[in-house]
């Protein structure tokens, strides 16, 4: 499913003229199916309000711009928001904190059950065992504890679970790694990417976090001030100054470093993952011999 | 006499588990410790005791004198130590930002003219003089945490405990906090910050792992960094400088192995 917006428009207290405050702006992009893209920019920048409106959450306010997904119409008079929920899967931040039933397996079938109420108990069963199990749990060991006593990691990776149980084509997260550490947070994104391979179509992700963007995402779009200053590859919008500057966004440390090399005289062109920073910096200083 | 001393503390919740067993590290008038470890590895607890919220099972917290095991000590250690928390949002309690900072010293009994300098004091020293009437609901991520801060501020601690402060921050917005940080140090409290953040342990004095209620390393951020193997074995990781300086070392260029900050990895770079 391809996501698509025009000239998307949202204010909050819309009928309070005094607290009205205009999040999104005119907000046009055009999100592919199978990217694992970025939503990125400043707090208070239209991130979560834009996201918020991928699932209907909040609602496209009247005449302020289209929102498709797929072949659904977010801004037709009659949407299946059910169906479309169960296609767009949403983690909010800390989504440990949205864990409430008394086993682990309740809690991800929660959804399921919501969402396709003609399964049998034992369909359901079998859908909730390989939801647990891809995102690295191992079922009969945690399938009848309290959500409560699994570690933080675990936490996660059960509200995961319970998000993809229902099978979505994308899956929408808010800052998902904040607050593990960091070999949990390592691990997370290890497994949204293995989800991406072979489970999830397109991943979205809002994050602060630079370094993570240019690493994963194949795309990302940079807000500011409820508008959409540029969407294209974390290279293109790394390597563009002006944008930077802008949008008041940090630069992944490999970008900082290849423009500080740039000022000296070294040209290292890469992508600016790690791997590819590195690469790029040995064949530009001759380090190694390696090349590939 | 150190500031802070933590003498062999062990802390359980319940009595199956220790949450905490026989920690102990000092603290100097304007240090910065970083505390890391991973996810339960016994952080929160160690900073709830710093300031008396838990008292130790066994062992012994002493600030400034005070022992937090004496029942009469902990007005004098709430004074000392000011502890700011993950979300502002849970620690804001007026709807006016001076309202808020004043909070802390009205329930000490602070004068009125007094409290009036300390509002001053504390809102320079977090950098939001102009937010005096502002109201904190408004205010971004940062600027909140900030307020937050100063309100712990305006009770003149001796001790700041950070506990996560940063971690629901973006980037600007923790780059404000570390700008209090320094600011603070300089005139002499020390800052303990509990974080998962690698890049901000490695600007502090002292770095201490937890693990499983132990502290499993402490030292210099370049000692505990330089332990690549046990940190990796405990769920943590270089900053990401290191990690790439290990990349390039790993290909054969000449790059020092104890680089864990963003400049030391950028001056090595412009010598190759």
């Amino acid at each position: 499913m391809e996501i698509v917006a025009e000239n998307l428009t949202f204010t909050y207290s819309a009928q309070t003229k005094r607290l009205a405050f205009r999040a999104l702006d005119g907000v046009s992009v055009d999100i592919k199916e199978g990217e694992f893209f970025g939503i990125i920019g400043r707090t208070g920048s239209g991130k979560t309000t834009f996201v918020q409106h991928l699932n209907g959450l909040i609602k496209v306010q009247k005449d302020s711009g289209r929102l498709l997904i797929g072949d659904y119409d977010l801004t037709a008079k009659k949407c299946d928001y059910k169906s479309l929920r169960a296609k767009v899967g949403m983690l909010f931040q800390y989504p440990e904190h949205q864990l409430f039933a008394e086993t682990v397996f309740d809690d991800v079938a929660f959804a399921l059950r919501n969402f396709a109420p003609k399964l049998t108990e034992k369909e359901v069963t079998v859908r909730v065992k390989e939801a647990l199990e891809l995102t690295g749990l191992t079922f009969d060991r945690v399938k009848d504890k309290s959500p409560f006593d699994l570690s933080g990691g675990q936490k996660r990776r059960v509200a995961i679970a319970g998000v993809i149980v229902a099978k979505p084509e994308i899956l929408v997260l808010d800052e998902p790694a904040a607050g593990l550490d960091p070999k949990g947070k390592r691990e997370f994104l290890e497994l949204l990417q293995r989800l991406h391979k072979d489970f999830v179509k397109t991943i979205i992700i809002v994050s602060h976090d630079m370094n993570l963007v240019a690493e994963y995402c194949t795309g990302a779009a940079v807000f500011s001030g409820g508008k959409i200053l540029a969407a294209k590859t974390p290279k293109e919008i790394f390597s563009d100054g002006e944008l930077i500057k802008e949008s008041g966004l940090d630069l992944p440390l490999t970008a900082s470093l290849t423009e500080g090399l740039k000022k000296r005289g070294v040209t290292a062109d890469n992508d600016f993952t790690a791997d590819g920073f590195v690469e790029s910096v040995c064949r530009a200083l001759n380090i190694g011999g390696k090349t590939r | 006499m150190p500031l802070l001393e933590v003498k062999n503390v062990s802390y359980s919740y319940d009595k199956t588990t220790k949450a905490l067993k026989g920690v102990s590290f000092n603290v100097e008038e304007g240090e910065f410790v970083a505390i890391v470890g991973h996810n339960g590895s016994g952080k929160s607890t160690l900073a709830r005791l710093l300031n008396g919220l838990l008292k130790p099972a066994d062992g012994e917290v002493v600030v400034d004198g005070f022992s937090s095991s004496d029942k009469n000590a902990v007005f004098e250690i709430r004074k000392r130590v000011g502890m700011v928390f993950q979300n502002p949002d849970n620690q804001l309690v007026a709807s006016i930002v001076e309202d808020d900072i004043a909070f802390g010293p009205e329930n000490l009994g602070v004068p009125r003219e007094e409290i009036g300098k300390r509002i001053d004091f504390a809102l320079k020293a977090v950098g939001m003089e102009n937010f005096r009437k502002a109201t904190p609901t408004r205010l971004s991520g940062g600027q909140k945490q900030r307020i937050a801060i100063a309100g712990v501020l305006a009770l003149n601690p001796k001790i700041l405990v950070l506990d996560e402060s940063t971690a629901m921050l973006d980037p600007h917005g923790r780059k404000e906090i570390a700008e209090v940080v320094k600011r603070l140090r300089a005139q002499g409290v020390a800052v303990i910050a509990i974080t998962h953040y690698m890049e901000e342990a490695a600007k502090a004095d002292k770095v201490i792992v937890m693990d499983r209620g132990v502290i499993a390393l402490s030292g210099t951020p370049k000692q505990v960094f330089g332990q690549k193997e046990i940190l990796s074995s405990l769920g943590l990781e270089l900053p990401a400088a290191g990690i790439i300086a290990d990349k390039l070392r790993a290909r054969g260029a000449n790059i020092p192995n104890d680089i864990i900050t963003e400049e030391e990895l950028a001056e090595a770079l412009w010598k190759l």
